[in-house]
């Protein structure tokens, strides 16, 4: 089914909070199976409330979200989907091998499978020495990679990061953004939301911007900067944030 | 299934890694009421209903442990997942909602029984305390646990500090297990103390585990267990609405 299904369609999907603050309007988007899709926009565009919705960590107020053709809220959508959040949460009482063991658990993997999987994890993300160290002890940068290594540990189909690389130096930054091609060579549907559009350039297909809880535009990086007639990925931000 | 014993395996790691202040701080705090309360004023009360006071203590005291523990486990795990966050692991994993509220109940569940089977071990060494009526007692405390327990995850999900979960542990558990009959039998108590026992939902879970212990309580085991069923049923219930629906934990 998923083959042909998107990865992800939202359709008038609205998130309404408690106090009133409407994060998302009517929106609605497809990403095609094994797409490099990039969401942009400022701080409160309704990025990460797209992504808890997609994630089930927020309760929707309207609308319809599938994942390869599949409820968002079904337990097997659930099993397709890998989150990286922007915050560092990693549980404070598991070190880094225990980390990844209960993650695969929880997403249904066997405890023999979930070890196998956990260790080759460390070793591809370089966590070997830090492998009975608890996240509090880890550093800023081996946090930002066990909570990759964590979100792709259940393998998941589509695979959503929020600002994987907010904060990091340019050394991690460009570690991730190998780890994050190899996983899209090998047919990973990415979602990447980021600030930094030369990451967005860099890396995706195909881009969204978005704006108070609504879609701007969407095309390839080229194609929007055709659409709006200007050379820079930035001039493209800056005209469609002032429509 | 799979993923319900990977929670289940992870609440229960944390008592375990933490076991000095989940099983050991509480257990050496009730042992010390048995030497205290029990040997040393045992030669004042000399005995309750029959019964030794050092011995009569014991199921009460062993009670009061096991279900402050389990209301305090679940409170905090639930609350620091909640506050840091690492609780979206759980919310988004492909687990249903039964899962996920029966996996965060068993921590506190597993917690409580350590410190059960520790104090009663211990117990033994200081006093004789038979246990004659197992087939109460095992309801008696499974019912009180599933009550307490959940009744921990529904505080730690209202939370929005650590204050809160402490306040019903202090304010409102303890006192009730210090006049829910532990130290005494409440026939002893003056009117309006007496009556008002009765209104203890602690009371009668004691009087529930008591006579599991002892084979005998102020109170039928029927309307113990009963009380302790009406009163569980509904707070595990609440605790299975919130995961079911999301509200508090999913904006």
């Amino acid at each position: 089914m998923f083959r042909d299904a998107p990865a992800l369609r939202l359709r008038g999907l609205t998130k309404r909070y408690d106090d009133g603050t409407v994060a998302l309007q009517d929106f609605e988007l497809e990403i095609p199976s094994g797409a490099f899709f990039g969401l942009l926009g400022p701080n409160g565009a309704g990025k990460t409330t797209l992504i808890s919705a997609v994630c089930n960590l927020i309760r929707i107020t309207s609308g319809d979200i599938r994942v390869f053709g599949e409820p968002h809220d079904s337990v097997t959508a659930r099993a397709w989907v890998g989150l990286a959040e922007q915050d560092i949460n990693l549980d404070r009482f598991l070190d880094v091998r225990e980390t990844l063991v209960y993650h695969g658990g929880y997403f249904g993997m066997r405890s023999d499978e979930a070890e196998r999987r956990a260790d080759e994890m460390i070793e591809v993300f370089g966590l070997q020495a830090k492998r009975s160290t608890r996240a509090p002890r880890l550093s800023g940068g081996q946090r930002r990679r066990l909570l990759l290594a964590r979100a792709l540990m259940h393998r998941p189909r589509l695979v959503i990061l929020d600002e994987p690389t907010a904060g990091v130096d340019f050394e991690l930054r460009q570690e991730l953004w190998r780890y994050i091609r190899a996983l899209h060579a090998e047919g990973t549907t990415i979602l990447l939301t980021t600030h930094y559009l030369e990451e967005a350039e860099e890396l995706c297909e195909e881009i969204a911007l978005i704006r108070d809880g609504r879609l701007i535009a969407r095309d390839s990086a080229e194609g929007l900067r055709d659409h709006f007639g200007v050379g820079r990925l930035a001039d493209v931000y800056v005209k469609a944030m002032a429509l | 299934m799979t993923a319900l014993v990977w929670l289940c395996k992870r609440e229960t790691l944390r008592v375990s890694k933490l076991w000095t202040q989940t099983v050991l701080a509480p257990v050496i705090s009730s042992i010390l009421f048995i030497l205290v309360f029990g040997l040393s004023l045992g030669g004042r009360i000399r005995q309750v209903s029959d019964v030794d006071y050092e011995v009569f203590i014991v199921p009460g005291l062993i009670t009061m442990g096991m279900v402050q523990a389990a209301y305090a486990n679940n409170a905090s795990s639930i609350f620091q997942a909640r506050f840091d966050r690492y609780i979206h692991d759980v919310l988004s994993a492909p687990m249903r909602p039964w899962q996920m509220t029966l996996g965060y109940t068993v921590g506190g569940i597993f917690r409580a029984l350590a410190i059960g089977v520790s104090l009663l071990l211990l117990s033994l060494l200081l006093v004789d305390v038979p246990i004659e009526r197992p087939f109460a007692l095992i309801p008696a405390v499974a019912l009180g646990l599933v009550l307490f327990g959940a009744l921990g995850v529904v505080v730690g999900i209202y939370a929005e500090m650590w204050d809160h979960t402490t306040f019903i542990a202090n304010i409102v558990i303890l006192p009730l297990a210090f006049v829910g009959g532990v130290f005494y039998s409440i026939d002893v108590l003056p009117a309006p103390w007496h009556e008002l026992s009765h209104f203890n939902p602690i009371f009668y879970l004691v009087q529930g585990v008591r006579f599991g212990f002892l084979g005998q309580s102020d109170v039928s085991i029927w309307l113990s267990l009963g009380v302790t069923a009406a009163l569980a049923l509904p707070v595990y219930a609440w605790s299975q609405w919130l995961f079911t629906t999301g509200r508090r934990l999913k904006a």
